[in-house]
């Protein structure tokens, strides 16, 4: 079979999306490969930020056959009252090539019509080609559209394109653009390079100095930077964004080290990664918690090493003094001094001005402080500056810096260090991959951030949905519902969310942040490997001692594999079954009769205060092997004895015990919800 | 070749010979070169446009006392606007480096993302900065809105940053110590006008009356605007617009007062461009 190449070629895509972009037209050009019916063997993907191939190694040359079903005439138009095909039918016939035995009758509505089966052929690949890219490219997603020339709207205008069928061009146009079989090498370093054949397609652009391979480029990288940290004895301080940013900028990386001058070396290490960071220009390095003297910079292309550097060196250079220079202004007044100026800053224009932000968190605060035992005025104080970072120049340059810059200006003003470390973290997690803070107040003070966060939005009906959350609630509930479970933090959240609910104004109910924040719990859970049942069983009542709910999960998750597990639920199910709907009523053990009654009541008051004793210590695996031991005494009762019995008083006193039982059980979960193996 | 003078007029040939009108800075203060009406009427409507100049453009807040090598209250910008634009639009702009005498192939030279925004002139675009080494040099934008109206056909404006070009042609880390002339460096000619500016714009400039003058002149642009004289509507928009970098400057507003001074010079811009369009461009039409 054949192979295929089809390139786009682009002016420049943006580096932090070119990946993304490219990774969407494989798989919309797979897929419209697939509803074609196009037999194909696996689809590599190339790209850079100026180009998106595709490779299709073996690709048939024509289509699938495929039987359709065509509708004809209606049978009352199609065929005489002796069932004879009319002229109307058989000129159907004619253009399908069928003969009358071939007609099938199927009924449309209330209407009846002649169906023939028809094959059709498929048709060559290279004619569908162009349709198919066309489709592909129109259903990428772009951050943002833009017209070039009218003839279509995409990320960043399409300039070049080459379709290669083995060696010959599939004549397509793409985005008004003409295919052929050259290709673009570097802007500086290469020149166009005249394509023979498609499996040329990755030799040829290296040798034009693009390397078009994405993991290709990824290793240059990761190598250039193992040698910086191996010869510098330092770490590479990467993130994400800047990985993203670093593999997309260049066609062909020329790794460049410099250094820091040193006079900018005493700047707080967070503030010189953030500047070298900052576009995704330099990679940071650290040593020891401070930051290295070097950094290092992938040049595009073979430029003069030595000026690129002086180059790099002067950006940095400059960067860093204005840094230095927002430092020193930002220390003209100290924090606290900024805090009244929130109330200019309008947070969201229903819920107030900053100021008005920082009063809710600080009462969340105070509630916090109380349950977790925590020192209530060092948390308050935390809270009163937590935000007033944000008035400073370097955050507003630095956004990144948020929190960070906080906790560096809270110490130098001489706060104490646990008041200047909750600041500094308490913008953690911003990520679901991101640290949470270190230092309990930051916990509190991250809670109390994140919660006022979902509070607020949601009692003005900002609740998201699908994938619209334009005030990152979804995030901020599920780094509540991260700091609770991680940092074992033991309280009641509805009774919180309840007890600050005055202080946010609006129209939805504070049960509405509850079910919120329950169904964040019940992501989390799944999230971290808890099968579905073990989830409904302990989520099916609604708790807001979101980590005791965590830790019965866990409990659960601990035996759900083991026979007597789902033993226990079985029994517990014959007990739950009976006694669902039934009105709570006393019971009085002497009328307890039977042998089977007596032993279950005693094993239950032999049992019942462990198990309370273990709910209340929190051990919740002690709980359920308590409960296990009842397992016998159950099924013999229910063997034995009959519940719904003739005599009332009876059995209400029956209901009575086994609704007491039930509930014993349901403090731990409801192990009627779990699926017990056939 | 080498004084900052000498690149401007590389730069005025090279344009000149790829069809540009090479048109004078516009004569009053402005934030960019954007805002000349040779570039905001020009590149309204159907009509094919190219122009190049030089642009003095005046951005309060950027100003540091004359003690930063690349920051100024005043900078110059040379911008050139290409209607519609060629498709080689990007190797049209890198040759003009070269026409210059930057040697590209020495350098780094990145097209890094970055989409351009006037919040006061209802304008956007995407583009890039070009980085030389790192330092942005150039701002690359597709216009695809101006006055809040859709370009048709769509602009490419390239903004230079001249001194910060003329720092890599001449070898030099500061631009106060760029040669304009052979005779005249550029700290002779701006470090002191830069020092008393940012006194002014940080210090003394009066907030009080800073905002009186913003309110004449919107009254003054709507007057115009009713009376359907476009342009001298347009002038007193570009003064709204330098008053409220002076306010903003000065620190004199808020977060939501900031965004309705915004929002009132955006309204004139956007009254401007549609007058124009129905007035000007529409009047061009009729038969």
């Amino acid at each position: 079979m054949p192979a295929l190449l089809l390139e786009i070629g682009l002016e420049d895509l943006p580096a932090e999306e070119a990946e993304a972009v490219a990774h969407a037209f494989h798989r919309a050009f797979q897929e419209e490969l697939r509803a074609a019916r196009i037999p194909h063997g696996p689809v590599r993907l190339f790209w850079t930020l100026r180009r998106v191939a595709l490779l299709v190694e073996e690709i048939a040359e024509t289509q699938e056959d495929v039987v359709e079903e065509v509708r004809g005439p209606a049978v009352a138009v199609g065929l005489d009252p002796q069932g004879n095909p009319t002229p109307a039918a058989l000129g159907f016939l004619r253009r399908y090539g069928g003969s009358p035995q071939d007609l099938l009758r199927k009924k449309l509505g209330d209407k009846e019509y002649l169906f023939l089966l028809v094959r059709k052929r498929g048709q060559p690949v290279k004619e569908l080609l162009e349709g198919i890219a066309s489709r592909a490219l129109a259903a990428v997603p772009c951050s943002k559209f833009m017209r070039w020339d009218g003839a279509m709207a995409f990320l960043r205008p399409v300039r070049w394109v080459v379709a290669l069928w083995d060696g010959e061009v599939v004549p397509l146009q793409l985005a008004g653009v003409e295919a052929g079989r050259i290709t673009q090498g570097h802007r500086f370093f290469g020149s166009a390079v005249e394509l023979r054949r498609a499996q040329d397609y990755v030799a040829g652009l290296r040798a034009a100095k693009v390397l078009v391979d994405p993991e290709e480029r990824a290793q240059l990288l990761r190598q250039a930077i193992t040698e910086v940290e191996d010869a510098y004895q330092a770490k590479a301080a990467l993130s994400p964004e800047l990985w993203t940013m670093l593999l997309g900028q260049t066609e062909w990386p020329q790794p460049v080290v410099g250094r820091i001058p040193p006079e900018f070396l005493e700047l707080p290490e967070p503030v010189v990664v953030a500047a070298l960071r900052e576009e995704g220009k330099f990679v940071p390095f650290t040593r020891g918690g401070r930051i290295a003297e070097v950094f290092l910079g992938f040049a595009e292309g073979e430029g003069n090493p030595q000026v690129i550097r002086q180059g790099y060196e002067r950006v940095v250079g400059i960067r860093l003094r204005d840094a230095r220079s927002f430092f020193v202004e930002d220390r003209r007044q100290p924090l606290s001094a900024r805090v009244p100026q929130l109330r200019t800053v309008v947070y969201e224009a229903r819920l107030g001005t900053l100021w008005d932000r920082v009063e809710r968190i600080r009462h969340i605060c105070g509630h916090l402080a109380r349950r977790l035992g925590l020192p209530a005025d060092l948390l308050d104080r935390a809270a009163f500056l937590c935000k007033a970072d944000l008035l400073t120049v370097m955050v507003r340059e630095f956004p990144e810096l948020e929190g960070v810059m906080g906790g560096i200006y809270a110490r130098l003003d001489g706060e104490r260090e646990e008041v200047a470390q909750a600041i500094g973290e308490h913008v953690r997690p911003r990520s679901r991959e991101d640290a949470l803070p270190e230092s309990p107040l930051g916990t509190a003070l991250s809670l109390a951030e994140k919660l006022d966060g979902v509070i607020g939005p949601i009692r003005v009906g900002e609740v998201p949905t699908g994938s619209r959350d334009p005030y990152g609630v979804r995030r901020r509930g599920s780094a509540v519902v991260r700091l609770i479970l991680e940092k074992g933090l033991r309280f009641d959240l509805f009774a919180l969310v309840e007890e600050v609910g005055d202080l946010y104004p609006g129209t939805e109910p504070v049960e509405k942040v509850q079910a919120f924040l329950w169904d964040r719990l019940r992501s989390a859970l799944e999230e971290r490997a808890i099968p579905y049942d073990v989830v409904d069983a302990v989520m099916a009542k609604e708790d807001g001692d979101f980590l005791g709910v965590w830790e019965r999960a866990q409990a659960l998750s601990a035996w759900v594999h083991r026979p007597e597990l789902s033993a226990l639920a079985l029994a517990f199910s014959r007990v739950h079954n009976i006694t669902k709907g039934q009105e709570a009523s006393g019971f009085d053990p002497a009328l307890f009769a039977e042998d089977a009654e007596q032993e279950l009541w005693h094993a239950y008051q032999r049992v019942k205060p462990l198990v309370e004793a273990a709910l209340a210590a929190h051990r919740y695996g002690a709980a359920l092997e308590e409960l296990l031991t009842l397992k016998p005494s159950i099924d013999r009762y229910f063997d034995e004895v009959l519940v719904m019995c003739e005599d009332g008083r009876v059995r209400a006193n029956r209901l009575g015990f086994l609704r007491e039982l039930s509930a014993l059980f349901l403090r731990l979960a409801d192990l009627s919800r779990l699926v017990v193996p056939g | 070749m080498n004084t900052f003078q000498d690149m401007v007029l590389a730069l005025h040939r090279f344009w000149r010979d790829q069809g540009c009108a090479i048109v004078e800075p516009y004569d009053l203060e402005k934030g960019a070169g954007t805002f000349n009406p040779a570039t905001f009427f020009g590149v309204l409507g159907p009509r094919p446009w190219r122009v190049a100049y030089v642009e003095p453009s005046r951005r309060p807040a950027d100003g540091r006392y004359g003690e930063n090598p690349i920051r100024f209250g005043l900078h110059h910008q040379y911008q050139v606007i290409l209607k519609p634009p060629p498709a080689d639009v990007q190797d049209l702009y890198l040759r003009s480096l070269e026409a210059i005498g930057l040697k590209l192939r020495e350098h780094d030279v990145k097209f890094s993302h970055d989409d351009w925004e006037s919040p006061t002139l209802g304008a956007w675009g995407v583009g890039w900065q070009v980085w030389l080494d790192g330092m942005e040099i150039t701002q690359f934008t597709y216009f695809q809105q101006m006055g809040g109206v859709d370009l048709d056909p769509v602009s490419v404006e390239l903004t230079y940053g001249l001194e910060r070009i003329a720092l890599f042609l001449q070898g030099r880390e500061s631009a106060f110590d760029l040669r304009w002339a052979e005779w005249l460096t550029y700290g002779e000619l701006f470090r002191e006008r830069e020092r008393q500016f940012s006194v002014y714009h940080f210090e003394k400039a009066s907030v009080e009356r800073a905002r009186q003058m913003f309110d004449f002149h919107e009254a003054e642009a709507k007057e115009c605007l009713a009376l359907g004289l476009v342009f001298p509507a347009y002038d007193h928009t570009l003064r709204c617009s330098h008053l409220f970098n002076t306010l903003d400057a000065r620190g004199a507003l808020a977060t939501a007062e900031r965004e309705s001074y915004i929002a009132r010079v955006r309204a004139l811009a956007r009254a401007c461009a549609e007058t124009y369009l129905a007035e000007v461009v529409g009047a061009r039409a009729a038969p």
